[in-house]
């Protein structure tokens, strides 16, 4: 018991590692947590201590949480960022700052450290989905060169691939939380290899859409600095969690801690970051040609559009931008490297115009340009215009080009509820 | 001794894992244990003093086997060579042919005369081998490389899907050796 | 008796050069977020590898147990084989083969086969597809990394990483072989898979085949990749840099410098270059680093007669 004792103390002051389980309004929060050395974001299940269950969901949502819950490896503690939950029973409840959250979070690890008997227990049966058929000591007892259906399941068909081999497709669903996906992707496909035959790309329906600033310059206008630091702000979460993914965890905690300290003197430090962004490599050796989209159907989707070579942009209308000398930055080619050249140009643009806004404001009626793209009372968010069409794109995609081309495209996939139903019991 | 020990246990793992590729019930796992064998096969090379062939086995056979693996994976009616499948088919044939195949080898090893001419201390083994590669049996190596070369560009130019007469899949036709009269 | 004592040795070695690799990686880590380290980076190592020693392994359905089992100390065996190859100084190597080279060869490209396992035991999606990569980039690389390290042969006349070693002693290898050092050092990138070469166990797989592991076996396969960058380093450092020559300072000390430094050239990289598409790879592999690396072999061949 010896060893053990001393190797809890010593973890007790390592970096608890956290998976995060994100509903709605909660992803910039946890992105930024990122920032504490106290814990260390994971992007699969299996590396955590700690289950984080951040933002609003809706009850149906449960069973699914319970799966990751189950997933993590004993010992294991959950967390709540956030209301009460039902279904899903964490300790405590915690509503509050990043502070608060990283000290539970401690908390329940460090507990876990010293006595690993009060793991939580498995939420949901352990057993296998499909009953094991297969027959003999190694299963291919059954009937056919292959053994039969040995899980239970039916051999999958086959279909041409782009060689015009008929090859096997396997049916696979990915998500809705795992770290190379934004949180809230489900992907249903039918992967060849890894490249993409078929998908499904459905979103999580969670709780009611947390208003911002860009949701309130719909009704009244606001501060043109506010919103361009916003603005500027959004986009290097964005960078910051798309750099992670393309395999820069580092660069991308940099763009982290410049959103959060954001103002109009910090542009240097953004300018350096783009300049260490572009010299990565990133342009050269993961995003040119990559998720090119076709050109029809963009409209309103800010970046996305713009990265296509239209001045497609709410804020050309608007007196207060037209006084600042307000002019579209757009790229070509339409690609990903054009979207991420296109929102890092933005970035430095909206600094700047921030730093010289002073005391204008703009927007209050009609439409807004939000950081995703044009908004309108009463309308869905710009992301989810892309819903059903990212299905086709990433069809004949390899995987690694179609995470790519998500987090290109900067995406929520949450479908947002009224409060009426969205709301708790 | 050591060496003697050594021997057997690499000869044993070697029929072992040789056993064990046709009692497996995947693909890639039958594609691994004949791997293990060779590398066994490899490490009993390298104890008779031929380190440079005993590597060079234990080198090529993981990328062999690898792409083993992969085609086998590629071709098989089966998800990614995920579901199990019986590694043995056609019994009588392969009994025997594999029983054939042991009393010959076996028949080899009992009644040859092999040549008994120790080799002299501080001989480099692999200085020899390339001498004799690049000596008298060049000629003999140098055609099977050029007409293995051969072979593969072959049969790449074959399996390519743009042919001397068009795409492959839009029914590409030899045009006939009939002139048109005019 | 001397067997042991030497395994013994490589033992320390690798897991001492495992520890400082870990510091370095975190100290630069936290160095291009802009964060401030510290005394952090010294105890990360320990601290980690005590976390992850507390938990439990994961069970998946129907795993290829003995393949997921065996994986992570196979790729760790496989870099301290690599290591032996090695001489820290003069004549001091474990194993004092005369074709060394071709064991240190045979060890990397075996390292496709561990990682291969790795992902192909626990029966997932993510690891699996880390597998293949695995294998495309293998394939795809391994050729113009064995003819690199093989040209540093043909001017020491000698398979023997000491003899290629005393060959360099007039002029490096990096500078008679200009080719050799940048070909490869991209291709270690891809057999160690580290930074840009990230891709059987890449973020947009969610770690790939490590996605289902955890607890001891997660520690042993990082501390096994780790120990893979050491052993190409090392060989980096014998085969393009002199090894342990150098004046004024003792051997090993020049030989565990040079190793550091290529070592961190690694590392750095690592936290500055973004991952490489895997169609990217495979494209640079046979077009660009295969062609190169035969120009190196003739060209070498050529000055060497």
């Amino acid at each position: 018991m010896g060893l053990r004792r001393r190797l809890g103390s010593l973890a007790e002051s390592a970096p608890v590692a956290v998976f995060p389980v994100v509903g709605a309004g909660a992803r910039a929060d946890v992105a930024r947590l990122r920032l504490r050395p106290e814990v260390e974001l994971v992007d699969s299940p299996r590396h955590a201590d700690v289950l984080l269950v951040a933002g609003e969901f809706v009850p149906g949502e449960v069973p699914g949480l319970a799966q990751v819950h189950d997933q993590l490896a004993p010992p294991r503690g959950t967390v709540r960022w956030g209301e009460r939950l039902d279904g899903l029973d964490p300790s405590t409840p915690t509503i509050g700052t990043q502070d608060e959250v990283v000290a539970a979070i401690g908390s329940v690890a460090s507990g876990l450290y010293r006595d690993p008997s009060i793991s939580e227990s498995p939420l949901l049966p352990d057993v296998d989905p499909v009953d094991w058929l297969g027959v003999g000591p190694y299963g291919h007892g059954g009937t056919g060169m292959t053994g039969g259906t040995p899980y239970g399941r039916p051999m999958v068909e086959r279909a041409p691939d782009r060689d015009g081999l008929e090859l096997d497709q396997l049916p696979v669903t990915v998500g809705p939380w795992i770290g190379s996906l934004p949180p809230g992707m489900t992907i249903h496909m039918k992967l060849q290899g890894d490249i993409i035959q078929e998908a499904e790309v459905l979103e999580l329906v969670a709780g009611p859409y947390c208003p911002d600033l860009f949701t309130l310059a719909l009704s009244s206008p606001q501060r043109v600095e506010d919103m361009e630091l916003a603005r500027a702000s959004h986009h290097l979460v964005w960078l910051g969690e798309a750099l992670r993914v393309h395999g820069l965890p580092a660069l991308g905690l940099r763009a982290l801690r410049l959103s959060q300290k954001l103002g109009p003197d910090s542009a240097r430090s953004v300018r350096r970051l783009i300049q260490t962004v572009r010299r990565s490599g990133i342009f050269q050796l993961a995003l040119r040609g990559v998720g090119t989209l076709p050109d029809s159907g963009l409209d309103g989707l800010g970046p996305v559009s713009r990265a296509h070579g239209r001045e497609d942009d709410a804020r050309l209308d608007e007196p207060a931008y037209r006084e600042l000398g307000f002019t579209t930055i757009t790229h070509d080619g339409g690609d990903a490297a054009a979207r991420w050249r296109q929102r890092l140009g933005e970035i430095d643009q909206s600094l700047d115009l921030a730093g010289r806004a002073g005391a204008l404001t703009a927007f209050g009626a009609g439409v807004v340009e939000s950081p995703r793209g044009r908004i309108e009372p009463e309308g869905a968010q710009p992301s989810s215009l892309l819903k059903g069409r990212l299905a086709v794109w990433l069809t004949g995609l390899e995987w690694g080009d179609a995470v790519t081309t998500i987090w290109s495209l900067d995406l929520d996939p949450i479908t947002y509820l009224p409060v009426e139903t969205g709301a708790r019991q | 001794m050591i060496v003697a020990v050594l021997f057997w246990v690499f000869s044993a793992v070697a029929v072992v894992t040789g056993w064990l590729v046709f009692r497996t019930d995947s693909m890639v796992r039958a594609a691994y244990w004949l791997m293990a064998s060779f590398v066994s096969v490899g490490g009993i090379l390298i104890l008779v003093g031929s380190d440079f062939l005993g590597l060079i086995l234990i080198l090529m056979m993981a990328g062999e086997m690898t792409i083993m693996a992969i085609f086998m994976v590629m071709f098989m009616m089966n998800p990614a060579g995920l579901n199990p499948m019986t590694m043995v088919h056609q019994h009588r044939t392969a009994i025997v042919s594999g029983a054939g195949a042991f009393l010959a080898l076996a028949a080899v090893g009992l009644l040859a005369e092999f040549p008994d001419r120790p080799v002299a201390a501080g001989v480099d083994a692999t200085v020899e081998l390339g001498v004799e590669l690049l000596g008298e049996s060049m000629l003999v190596f140098e055609t099977a490389g050029v007409a293995l070369l051969a072979v593969m560009i072959g049969s790449v130019a074959l399996v390519s899907k743009n042919g001397r007469y068009g795409p492959a899949d839009e029914g590409s036709v030899e045009p006939t050796l009939e002139v048109e009269e005019s | 008796m001397e067997v042991a004592l030497s395994v013994v040795a490589v033992g320390l070695i690798l897991l001492v050069s495992v520890y400082l690799v870990d510091v370095a990686d975190t100290a630069i880590g936290y160095s291009v977020s802009g964060m401030q380290g510290g005394v952090a980076s010294w105890k990360a190592p320990l601290v980690t590898a005590a976390r992850l020693m507390l938990r439990r392994r994961t069970e998946t359905e129907r795993p290829d147990r003995e393949a997921w089992a065996l994986a992570p100390p196979l790729l760790g065996g496989l870099a301290a084989v690599a290591l032996t190859a090695i001489p820290l100084s003069a004549g001091l190597d474990v194993a004092d083969i005369p074709v060394g080279i071709v064991l240190f060869g045979a060890a990397m490209i075996q390292v496709m086969v561990a990682v291969f396992l790795h992902g192909w035991g626990p029966n997932s999606v993510f690891p699996m597809i880390g597998a293949f990569r695995m294998a495309a980039v293998g394939l795809s690389i391994g050729i113009p990394f064995s003819l690199v390290l093989i040209t540093t042969a043909l001017p020491a006349e000698s398979l023997s990483v000491g003899v290629i070693i005393e060959s360099q002693q007039d002029l490096w290898n990096v500078l008679r072989q200009p080719l050799g050092l940048p070909i490869y050092l991209v291709t270690a990138l891809g057999f160690s898979f580290w930074g840009p070469g990230q891709l059987p166990d890449g973020a947009d797989l969610a770690g790939g085949t490590n996605v289902e592991s955890s607890g001891p076996a997660l520690l042993v396969w990082r501390v096994s990749r780790a120990a893979v960058l050491v052993a190409v380093s090392a060989m980096g450092t014998a085969a393009f840099l002199g090894g342990y020559l150098g004046p004024a300072l003792p051997g090993w000390l020049w030989m565990v410098a040079k190793t550091a430094a290529v070592a961190l050239v690694l590392i750095w990289t690592g936290h500055r270059i973004a991952r490489v598409r895997v169609e990217g790879t495979v494209r640079l592999g046979w077009l660009v680093l295969l062609p190169l690396a035969l120009v190196d072999v003739f060209v070498s061949g050529a000055l060497t007669l």
